[in-house]
C-alpha cells in the first residue's frame, strides 16, 4: 500500500519531546535531606518503615536531630500535639504560621528555645546554617530536651493509635560510638522506656 | 526524518546524473517514535529507588548482666577500639589472659571457630529445610516460622557461644554496627553490647593504645 507523503512533517515536533525529556531527566535533582548523614554498611534487608515513626538522627558532629515521620495518622496531628505538648513544658510560644510549618517540616535539629527561629527561616539550607550554629536538640544530663521530645511522642501517639510507634536511630558511620550510647541510654531510661529499634544502614554487597 | 529520501541509492548505478531519481519509498518513522515513548514511560514506572535498609536491634534491658558470664562455658570477650581494631580474650578474664588482636574480616574466623558446633546445626537445619521445601513458596511460607524457631535454640544452646562486646571510647557507631552485623553472619544468638570494663582491661588497653 503506497503511503502518501504526511500533510503536516512531525520531525521537529518529536525532536523537541526528546529534548525536553533528555533535559530533565539530567537536570532533576533530588530534595536534599535535612541532615546529611553517612550511614554504616550491613548485611540485614530489611527495609526502612514509611509510615509513624519516630525518627532519630545522629549527624558525623553529634549533633542530634528529632523528626515523627506521619503517615497514617496525619490526620491525627501527632506533630501538633507533640508541638503543643513541649511548647508548655517548657513555656516557650509558636505563632500559628511557626505551628504550620512544624507540622510540614521533617527534622527538628535546634534546642527548643531556638525552634522558633529555626521555623522561621526560608528555606531548607538556611535551616541547615541555623541548625548548625545550635548543635542539635540537646541530651545532657542537665538540659535533656532529646528525653521530652521522645516522651512527648510516645505519650501522643499513644493517646491516638494506642500502640508504641516504631523508632528508627539513624546514625553516621564515623561518629563516636559513646555519642550513641548515650542517647541509647536515654531511650532506655523508664520514662522513655525504649528497648527495641531499628538502626538504618546501607545494604551491604554481599561476599566481602 | 518523517520521510527518508532513498533516491541515493537507486540513481548511484548512474554515473554523471547530478539529480539522482528521486524515488517514491519514504519510510513512516510513526511505529518508532510510538515504541520509543512506550519503552519511555515503562521504565519511568516501573524504576524503584533503593532504600536504605535496617537493622533490627533489641538491646537487652540491663546490660550489666556480665556477671552471667562465669556461668556460660564458651564465652568471648570484643572489646572494640581505635582505629578499627579489636582486642578478645576467650572465656573469662584472669590473670593468664592472653589478649588477641583482630579486626573485622579475621574476627569472624575467630567467633565461627567458637561457635563451630552450632554453625554446623544451623547448617544442616538449613539442608534440611531446603529440601523440604523444594522451591515451594507455599511450603516455604508454611514452614519458614518453624525453622527460625528452631535456628533460635540452637542459637540458645549452652554450647553455643557467647560475646561480650565491649566498645571503648575511641570505638566508632560503625564498628558496633560491623560488630553486630558479625554475630548474625556467625549465627551468634548471644550476645551482650556493655560499657562496664575491668580493671585489668582497662590496663591492658592504656598499655595497648599507649603505644601506638
Amino acid at each position: 500500500m503506497p503511503k502518501s507523503s504526511p500533510a503536516l512533517d512531525m520531525t521537529p515536533m518529536v525532536d523537541l519531546a526528546f529534548l525536553l525529556v533528555t533535559f530533565f531527566m539530567l537536570t532533576a535533582q533530588f530534595k536534599p535531606e535535612e541532615v546529611p548523614v553517612d550511614t554504616p554498611s550491613s548485611q540485614s534487608t530489611m527495609e526502612v518503615p514509611k509510615d509513624d515513626i519516630l525518627f532519630i538522627t545522629i549527624d558525623t558532629a553529634g549533633r542530634v536531630t528529632w523528626d515523627f515521620k506521619q503517615g497514617k495518622t496525619k490526620q491525627l496531628g501527632v506533630r501538633d500535639a507533640v508541638l503543643a505538648s513541649m511548647s508548655t513544658k517548657y513555656n516557650v510560644t509558636f505563632t500559628e504560621e511557626q505551628k504550620e510549618k512544624f507540622t510540614k517540616l521533617s527534622g527538628i535539629a535546634v534546642p527548643i528555645e531556638n525552634l522558633a527561629g529555626f521555623l522561621d527561616q526560608q528555606g531548607g539550607d538556611q535551616r541547615k546554617a541555623y541548625a548548625e550554629k545550635y548543635k542539635g536538640v540537646p541530651y545532657d544530663s542537665l538540659n535533656n530536651q532529646l528525653k521530652e521530645w521522645l516522651v512527648a511522642t510516645r505519650v501522643e501517639y499513644y493517646a491516638v493509635a494506642n500502640a508504641q510507634p516504631t523508632v528508627v536511630l539513624k546514625a553516621d558511620g564515623n561518629v563516636d560510638y559513646s555519642v550513641v550510647n548515650d542517647v541509647i541510654k536515654i531511650f532506655q531510661t523508664d520514662e522513655v522506656g525504649i528497648n527495641r529499634f531499628k538502626m538504618v544502614t546501607d545494604l551491604e554487597k554481599s561476599g566481602l | 526524518m518523517a520521510s527518508v529520501d532513498t533516491g541515493g541509492d537507486s540513481g548511484g548505478g548512474k554515473k554523471g546524473k547530478k539529480r539522482a531519481k528521486k524515488s517514491s519509498t519514504h519510510i513512516d518513522m510513526t511505529p518508532m517514535v510510538d515504541l520509543a515513548f512506550l519503552l519511555l514511560t515503562f521504565f519511568i514506572l516501573t524504576t524503584t529507588m533503593s532504600k536504605p535498609t535496617t537493622m533490627q536491634l533489641t538491646f537487652p534491658v540491663d546490660p550489666d548482666d556480665t556477671s552471667k558470664v562465669t556461668k556460660v562455658n564458651n564465652a568471648v570477650t570484643l572489646i572494640l577500639t581505635k582505629d578499627d581494631e579489636i582486642l578478645y580474650y576467650l572465656d573469662e578474664l584472669k590473670a593468664e589472659t592472653v589478649f588477641q588482636k583482630a579486626d573485622y574480616k579475621s574476627i569472624r574466623k575467630v567467633i565461627q571457630e567458637r561457635n563451630m558446633p552450632a554453625i554446623q546445626k544451623i547448617n544442616e537445619l538449613t539442608k534440611q529445610f531446603n529440601k523440604q521445601v523444594g522451591g515451594d513458596k507455599e511450603k516455604f511460607k508454611q514452614l519458614e516460622p518453624q525453622y527460625k524457631q528452631m535456628v533460635d535454640s540452637i542459637k540458645g544452646l549452652k554450647e553455643s557461644v557467647f560475646c561480650i562486646i565491649k566498645p571503648d571510647e575511641h570505638a566508632k557507631y560503625r564498628n558496633m554496627i560491623d560488630i553486630v552485623d558479625e554475630m548474625d553472619i556467625c549465627g551468634v544468638g548471644k550476645y551482650a553490647v556493655s560499657d562496664k570494663f575491668a580493671e585489668a582491661e582497662l590496663e591492658y588497653l592504656k598499655n595497648y593504645l599507649g603505644g601506638k
